[in-house]
């Protein structure tokens, strides 16, 4: 019998999914064969760069927190969702604290035939980010969901990965341990958005990023 | 043919086929566009008169039978008390054949009298004319007659007193030694129609085909409506379910049938002395899928709250549309005059949101050709069409930096030595953009807008209330709108 190439016992191991590896390896893992990453670009080169998919996860969720609404959080999503609407697809919007601007986002590129607004009750909310996240038409929630626990959030990121949509969560305080698969804190400084990645599963780093504020155009 | 063709036979027994020459018969090859021959299918269900029924019931139960009958033929038509009438020679190449057709028939019927508790055997026959199908089918022959040359020997075993004859007249022909009409045929005619008057002359002229005999198809009215009676008081919402599937089968069936679509669905639950429960669910696109109705409803009832135990419950729509199946144009573009036409994959989820939630809650945004900031950007309940939208904002706006929150109602700010708060002191960034309406427009603004920022990094959209002609005064700043 021939003895295996070592070479390739170990690339059979490090390709066996039981193997637990660091966040560059993990990076390696998720990128697709011709160096194609899986995420949705973000439209900010720098936060790209710092993320292990190269933009926003797809069909997960992401937690954005902000200790304000109106500090420039949606500015960070405005590139996804006009790529999301120029490619036909919709979102939907869950609770926002406003009711988006139409001629804003018009002018910003956004086609508002595709941006949904729903303003359910409160006790509704949860179950309404739900049923869109587990629907496979819709390409994007954004929601602004207020009281959240973790137990909430992981039975989101459950809908958003059964439902291949890409759910943004919004709001003020940090869950330590939350299931979500990227979080993020948004602070407003002077002349840009100061990112710090707080977790993304599948690596280590917790960059700080700063987003220009005319960088949005 | 068999030689005892009137002794009631089974209707489980194939049908028999008189003297079918294949050569030349329904099998013959058409030869270009051809109308095919007719065929006329006719039933006779005694048991439905036999049975004690109450009129509305007994009419019902005519209705459900030439209802589904429609699932065979375009042309059905109820002939009282008791019999049918369906046309299936131009459906017979569809179907695949008499014994296809005959085997569906079978299919549609047994569960139906069998739901209502009455023996499943029924008498069938079909031939090329209505009136001689149906003598048939009375007669209890279950005969298949192709041709109409063939209709005089088989209707010529048939005795006299299975027509439609005033009794007097019956026992004229007893009298006269004539009991099957074989015995007529060979009497001539003219003959028949002195002593037997026209009126019986043209019944037989009719069965053979040389005079028109006109069938009143069934129309059934566009409105469906079923109730359904359980068995005991349901309390709990999820024993309901099976029912309104119940309900939704039914209704399925009828807008199959009938190619049509619902667009609006009325369910009401019956209690015992309270009242009644209304559930009404309007559909964005008219719908015929049964899974979607069941999503819709099964959201509503589970939010439901019922105040009593529910005894019947009742479905009922009366909005209809033609089916289509969803288009697309050519390039594979939407058609332009519908701005919702590439939310059909989502309408299923947004009707299912506003199902649960109400209409009002799931809202579209729109923009306006106004200067009013508050008239420029609008939102409203999703599927509500407005006069006038534009897909993109008024020209003066384009270059012009908007925000994305915009406060349903300015907010005054606060002031103090001077200086704007909001959180913290307000710092303008830019402006000012001078907003000005129409002097005849109904809400009359004169408005400088800026670009403001506090502490906490927040860029605010504020503007400074001109004083209008009447009012001497300023009226002060304003937050509009959040940069967010």
């Amino acid at each position: 019998m021939q003895t295996p190439d070592p070479d390739h016992r170990l690339r059979s191991l490090l390709d066996s999914p039981n193997l637990w590896r660091g966040s560059e390896h993990y990076l390696a893992a998720t990128t697709q064969a011709g160096g194609h990453f899986p995420g949705l670009p973000t439209g900010f080169a720098a936060l790209d760069t710092s993320l292990p998919w190269r933009g926003w996860p797809a069909n997960a969720l992401v937690e954005i927190i902000t200790p304000l609404w109106g500090t420039g959080e949606l500015q960070l999503v405005l590139p996804l969702l006009r790529r999301i609407s120029m490619a036909g697809k919709s979102a939907l919007w869950f609770s926002p604290p406003c009711i988006p601007y139409a001629p804003a986002l018009a002018n910003a590129g956004v086609d508002i035939a595709r941006m949904i607004i729903v303003t359910p009750p409160p006790p509704q909310v949860l179950w309404g980010i739900e049923k869109a996240l587990q629907n496979k038409a819709c390409a994007l929630v954004l929601a602004w969901p207020g009281h959240l626990s973790g137990k909430h959030i992981r039975r989101l990121q459950l809908a958003a990965s059964t439902g291949q949509t890409l759910g943004i969560l919004f709001h003020h305080r940090n869950i330590r341990h939350s299931a979500s698969v990227l979080r993020l804190r948004a602070e407003a400084e002077e002349d840009a958005l100061a990112l710090t990645v707080l977790k993304a599963r599948g690596s280590y780093r917790h960059d700080r990023i700063r987003v220009p504020w005319s960088s949005h155009e | 043919m068999s030689s005892k063709p009137f002794q009631n036979s089974l209707a489980l027994h194939p049908l028999r086929a008189v003297r079918v020459d294949k050569a030349r018969g329904p099998a013959r090859k058409h030869q270009g566009l051809r109308r095919p021959a007719p065929l006329w299918y006719a039933l006779w269900l005694p048991q439905l008169t036999q049975q004690p029924a109450i009129d509305g019931e007994q009419q019902a139960r005519l209705q459900q039978i030439a209802t589904s009958l429609g699932a065979l033929s375009a042309t059905v038509s109820i002939e009282r008390p008791d019999g049918f009438l369906f046309e299936v020679g131009s459906t017979l190449r569809y179907f695949g054949g008499i014994e296809k057709v005959r085997t569906r028939l079978h299919a549609l019927l047994e569960p139906l009298l069998h739901s209502w508790a009455l023996p499943r055997h029924f008498h069938e026959a079909a031939s090329p004319t209505p009136a001689a199908s149906l003598l048939l089918a009375r007669a209890a022959c279950n005969l298949l007659v192709y041709r109409k040359d063939n209709l005089r020997a088989a209707l010529g075993r048939l005795p006299l007193h299975t027509l439609a004859l005033p009794e007097r007249k019956k026992r004229q022909f007893h009298n006269s030694g004539l009991y099957i009409l074989r015995d007529i045929w060979r009497l001539p005619s003219h003959a028949v129609a002195q002593r037997f008057g026209h009126a019986f002359t043209k019944q037989l002229e009719q069965c053979l085909g040389h005079v028109a005999s006109p069938v009143q198809a069934y129309q059934s009215a566009a409105v469906f409506f079923s109730n359904l009676d359980c068995t005991y008081a349901i309390e709990n919402k999820q024993a309901l379910l099976p029912g309104v599937e119940t309900l939704l089968e039914r209704l399925c069936l009828f807008l199959h049938t009938r190619e049509l679509a619902a667009t609006h669905l009325h369910l009401a639950f019956v209690h015992e002395q309270q009242g009644r429960t209304e559930v009404e669910i309007m559909l964005r696109q008219a719908n015929r899928s049964h899974a979607h109705f069941q999503l819709l409803l099964e959201t509503r009832i589970n939010a439901l709250a019922l105040p009593a135990p529910v005894i019947a419950m009742q479905l009922q729509v009366t909005q209809f549309a033609p089916f289509a199946v969803h288009n697309r144009t050519l390039s594979g573009l939407p058609a332009p005059q519908d701005c919702h036409a590439d939310l059909n994959d989502l309408l299923p989820l947004l009707e299912q949101l506003q199902a649960r939630l109400g209409n009002p809650a799931v809202r579209s945004i729109h923009c306006q050709d106004e200067h009013c900031p508050e008239q420029a950007g609008l939102d409203r309940p999703f599927g509500e069409r407005l006069p006038a939208v534009a897909a993109q904002p008024a020209d003066a706006a384009k270059d012009e930096e908007r925000p994305y929150w915009l406060l349903a109602k300015p907010l005054p700010l606060r002031q103090e030595q001077g200086r704007l708060f909001y959180y913290s002191s307000l710092r303008l960034l830019s402006g000012p953009e001078r907003i000005e309406t129409h002097w005849w427009a109904p809400q009359e603004i004169q408005r400088d807008y800026y670009v403001a920022r506090n502490r906490q990094g927040m860029r605010l959209w504020i503007f400074h209330e001109r004083p209008s002609p009447n009012q001497h005064e300023a009226r002060g700043w304003f937050l509009h709108g959040v940069f967010a």
